[in-house]
C-alpha cells in the first residue's frame, strides 16, 4: 500500500500568546491509498483544522504535510492550486457552492480549470449528477435546492475532477440521517470502485460505523487510531 | 457607479457649456472667431490702416474650408448731431447682406427695421443707432442724424443719415455705435473700397487658432488674429475663472473616485468566501485576478452604459434649452442669462475613460489580495 497523506507533528494555534488556543497539537498520521477514514471527536477537537491543513487551505504553525510524497510547504501558489485541482476534492460542511452558478456549472467549473473538452465536461456532469441522484436538477441554482441536494452537488463537484483524495468536513451534518447515510453509501461505493481515498469528519455514530478507519481527536491530539 | 458617472458628465458638460456659451455670446455678438486687420490696427486703430487687397483676402478666406462666413467692416469715431444735441459715437460700416452671416446685429434690432444699401425717398442713406445714441440725441425711427468725422484723406466728413433702426439696449457694448451700410460708410470716410476689418466664423470654434494661423500664412502682409487675441482682456478673465471652476471639477472627480472605490471594494470584499471556494477547488491566483478584473470591467461598462442613456437627455436639454438664471451673470463685460451645457462626444467619453481606468486600477490591489488569501480565512469558521 502507498501512503498518500503523511502529516508530521502538525501544530496549529489560534489567538495571541495569552489567549492561545491550540487547535492541533503535534498530529502525525499516515493515510494509505484507498482508505475510508473518519475523523471523529468532540466539537473544537481540531477536525476541521486538520482537514484544512491536509488540503493546503491553511498553513500550519509547525510540522509538515506531505501529499504523495511532496511537502506542500515547498509548493508555490500555482503548484498547490494545480495539485488541489488535479488530486484533491473538497466537501465542506457549509456546502460552499457558488451561488450564481447552477448545479451543473458548479460541477463543471473545476473541469474547466483542468482544461477538459466541453463534450467531455457535459458527459461527466451528467454522470456525476446521476451518481448523486440529482438527475434533472442540474439547471437549478443552489438557492433552489434543499440542503441535502446542495451537499450532493458539492459531492459531485468534489468528484468531477477525478481526484485521488476527497476531504469532507462533516458532509452529512446538515442532512437528515437517511439522506446522510445514502450520501455516505455513494462515497463508499466510489471509494471501493475507483479506489478514491476518503477522509471525512463526523459526529454521527451511524456514519462512523461505515468507516474502515477511525481517528479520534481530542484537544488537538490523536487520542486513538483504529482500523477495522 | 452610474450615479457617479452621471454627476461627472453633467458637471463637466455644464462647465464646458457655460464657457462655450460665453464664447458664443461674445464672438457671435460681434468679434467673430477670427479677424483680419492691417498691421497693428487692433492696438492703434487709425483710419488709414486699411485692407486694400480685398479680392486677395476674400479669395484666401474662400480657399480655407473651415471658414464658413466672413464680413468686412470699417470704423471711425464721429460726432453725432440731432437738433441741438450732440453725442460722441463710433461709426461702424457693415455690409447689410454679409454682416448677419457673422454677427447677431440683425437680431439686435430692438426698434425699426434692419437697414439695406438703398437710400430713402429723399436720397438719404440709412443708419442704425445704438440705444445710447438714441437716448442722448432724443432720436426716433425715421428722424435724421448728422455725422461729422475725418475722412481717410484728411478732409472733413459730414453727412445726413436717416435712422432706420435702434440696436440693442442701454447696456449693449455698442450703445454708442452708429451702423452705416458699408458703401455709405466708405464714401462718408473717403475710404474708397478699402475696409478696416474682416470678421469671420469658422466651422469648429475650438479650432479657430489653428485656422487663423493657416490664414495668416496665406496673407502674410496683414494681421490675422483669433478672438482670444482680439479680446485679450475678456479671454484672460475667462481663463482665470475657468481655473477656479477646475478646482470644483476636481472635487467632483474626487467624489466620483470615492464612489468607484467603494463599489469596487464592496464587490470584491463581499465575495471573499466565493473566492475562497474557487481557490480551494484549484483556481490559480492569476486566474482569479483576471476574473475579478473582468468582472469589474463589465460592471463598469454596464454602469456607464446605463449612465450614458440616463444622462444624455439631461445634458441635451441643458445644451438646447438651458436653465434660466434668476440673475444674469456678468463676466468680462458679457452678461449671460442661461446656464447651458455642452453636448459633445468628449463630454461623455472622458468621464467614461476615467471611470474605467480608476475602476480597473482600484480593483488590482484587492484583486491580488483576494486571489492570494488563504482559503481557510476566506471560508470563515467552517
Ligand atoms: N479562526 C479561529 N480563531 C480562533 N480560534 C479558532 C479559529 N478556528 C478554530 N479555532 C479553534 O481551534 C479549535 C479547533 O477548531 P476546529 O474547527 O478544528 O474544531 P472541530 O473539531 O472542527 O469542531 P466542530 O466539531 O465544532 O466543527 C477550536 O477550539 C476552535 O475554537
Ligand atoms: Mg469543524
Amino acid at each position: 500500500m502507498t501512503t498518500v497523506i503523511e502529516t508530521r507533528d502538525l501544530y496549529r494555534y489560534f489567538g495571541s500568546d495569552e489567549t492561545e488556543i491550540v487547535a492541533l497539537d503535534h498530529v502525525s498520521v499516515d493515510i494509505q491509498e484507498g482508505e475510508f477514514t473518519a475523523i471523529i471527536g468532540p466539537s473544537g477537537s481540531g477536525k476541521t483544522t486538520l482537514l484544512h491543513l491536509i488540503g493546503g487551505l491553511d498553513e500550519p504553525d509547525g510540522g509538515s504535510v506531505k501529499l504523495s510524497g511532496t511537502n506542500i510547504a515547498e509548493m508555490n501558489g500555482n503548484e498547490l492550486s494545480d495539485f488541489r485541482r488535479d488530486h484533491i476534492g473538497f466537501i465542506f460542511q457549509a456546502y460552499n457552492l457558488i451561488p450564481v452558478l447552477s448545479a451543473e456549472e458548479n460541477i463543471e467549473y473545476i473541469m474547466l480549470l483542468q482544461g477538459i473538452s466541453p463534450a467531455e465536461r457535459k458527459k461527466r456532469v451528467q454522470e456525476m449528477l446521476a451518481l448523486v441522484g440529482l438527475e434533472g436538477l442540474g439547471e437549478r441554482r443552489p438557492a433552489h435546492l434543499s440542503g441535502g441536494q446542495q451537499q450532493r452537488v458539492a459531492v459531485a463537484r468534489a468528484m468531477a475532477s477525478k481526484p485521488d483524495i476527497i476531504l469532507a468536513d462533516e458532509p452529512t451534518a446538515n442532512l437528515d440521517s437517511k439522506t446522510g447515510i445514502s450520501l455516505l453509501e455513494v462515497m463508499r461505493e466510489l471509494n471501493q470502485t475507483r479506489n478514491m481515498t476518503f477522509i471525512f469528519s463526523t459526529h454521527d455514530e451511524k456514519i462512523m460505523e461505515r468507516a474502515t478507519r477511525l481517528i479520534h481527536l481530542r484537544d488537538g491530539k490523536v487520542e486513538q487510531d483504529e482500523r477495522k | 457607479m452610474t450615479g457617479g458617472y452621471m454627476l461627472f458628465v453633467f458637471s463637466y458638460s455644464l462647465l464646458e457649456g457655460s464657457y462655450n456659451n460665453l464664447i458664443d455670446i461674445f464672438t457671435l455678438d460681434n468679434t467673430g472667431h477670427i479677424q483680419i486687420h492691417k498691421d497693428d490696427y487692433l492696438d492703434r486703430p487709425k483710419i488709414y490702416k486699411t485692407i486694400q487687397n480685398r479680392a486677395q483676402v476674400e479669395g484666401a478666406m474662400h480657399a480655407v474650408d473651415d471658414v464658413i462666413s466672413f464680413t468686412p467692416r470699417v470704423f471711425s469715431p464721429a460726432l453725432a448731431y440731432a437738433g441741438s444735441k450732440t453725442a460722441p459715437s463710433q461709426v461702424i460700416g457693415v455690409d447689410p447682406e454679409l454682416e448677419p452671416t457673422v454677427s447677431r446685429l440683425k437680431e439686435k434690432v430692438s426698434e425699426g427695421t434692419y437697414f439695406d444699401n438703398a437710400p430713402d425717398a429723399d436720397g438719404y442713406f440709412k443708419a442704425m443707432i445704438g440705444k445710447g445714441v438714441a437716448i442722448n440725441l432724443d432720436l426716433e425711427i425715421g428722424q435724421e442724424i448728422v455725422l461729422i468725422s475725418q475722412g481717410a484723406d484728411g478732409s472733413i466728413a459730414n453727412d445726413i443719415f436717416v435712422v432706420s433702426a435702434i440696436i440693442g439696449n442701454r447696456t449693449s457694448f455698442d450703445r454708442m455705435a452708429v451702423y452705416l451700410p458699408l458703401t455709405s460708410a466708405q464714401e462718408f470716410l473717403s475710404l474708397g473700397a478699402d475696409v478696416h476689418e474682416y470678421a469671420m466664423l469658422v466651422e469648429d470654434k475650438h479650432e479657430n487658432e489653428k485656422v487663423a494661423s493657416v490664414l495668416q500664412g496665406e496673407i502674410p502682409d496683414l494681421t490675422v488674429a483669433p478672438w482670444q487675441v482680439v479680446e485679450a482682456t475678456f479671454y484672460r478673465t475667462m481663463q482665470s475663472d475657468k481655473q477656479g471652476n477646475y478646482f470644483t471639477m476636481g472635487l467632483i472627480v474626487f467624489i466620483v473616485f470615492v464612489g468607484v472605490l467603494n463599489t469596487v471594494l464592496m464587490s470584491v470584499l463581499e465575495r471573499t468566501r466565493e473566492f475562497g471556494v474557487l481557490r480551494s477547488i484549484g483556481s490559480r491566483p492569476l486566474v482569479l485576478i483576471k476574473m475579478i478584473l473582468l468582472e469589474i470591467l463589465m460592471l463598469t461598462i454596464i454602469s456607464v452604459t446605463i449612465g450614458v442613456a440616463l444622462v444624455m437627455p439631461i445634458v441635451y436639454w441643458f445644451t438646447e434649452v438651458g436653465l434660466l438664471l434668476p440673475e444674469p451673470i456678468d463676466m468680462g463685460g458679457v452678461t449671460f442669462q442661461h446656464m447651458k451645457g455642452d453636448f459633445a462626444a468628449y463630454i461623455f467619453f472622458y468621464p467614461m475613460v476615467f471611470m474605467l481606468a480608476t475602476a480597473l486600477l482600484i480593483s488590482i490591489p484587492p484583486g491580488i489580495r483576494a486571489a492570494h488569501i488563504l482559503p481557510r480565512d476566506a471560508l470563515g469558521a467552517h
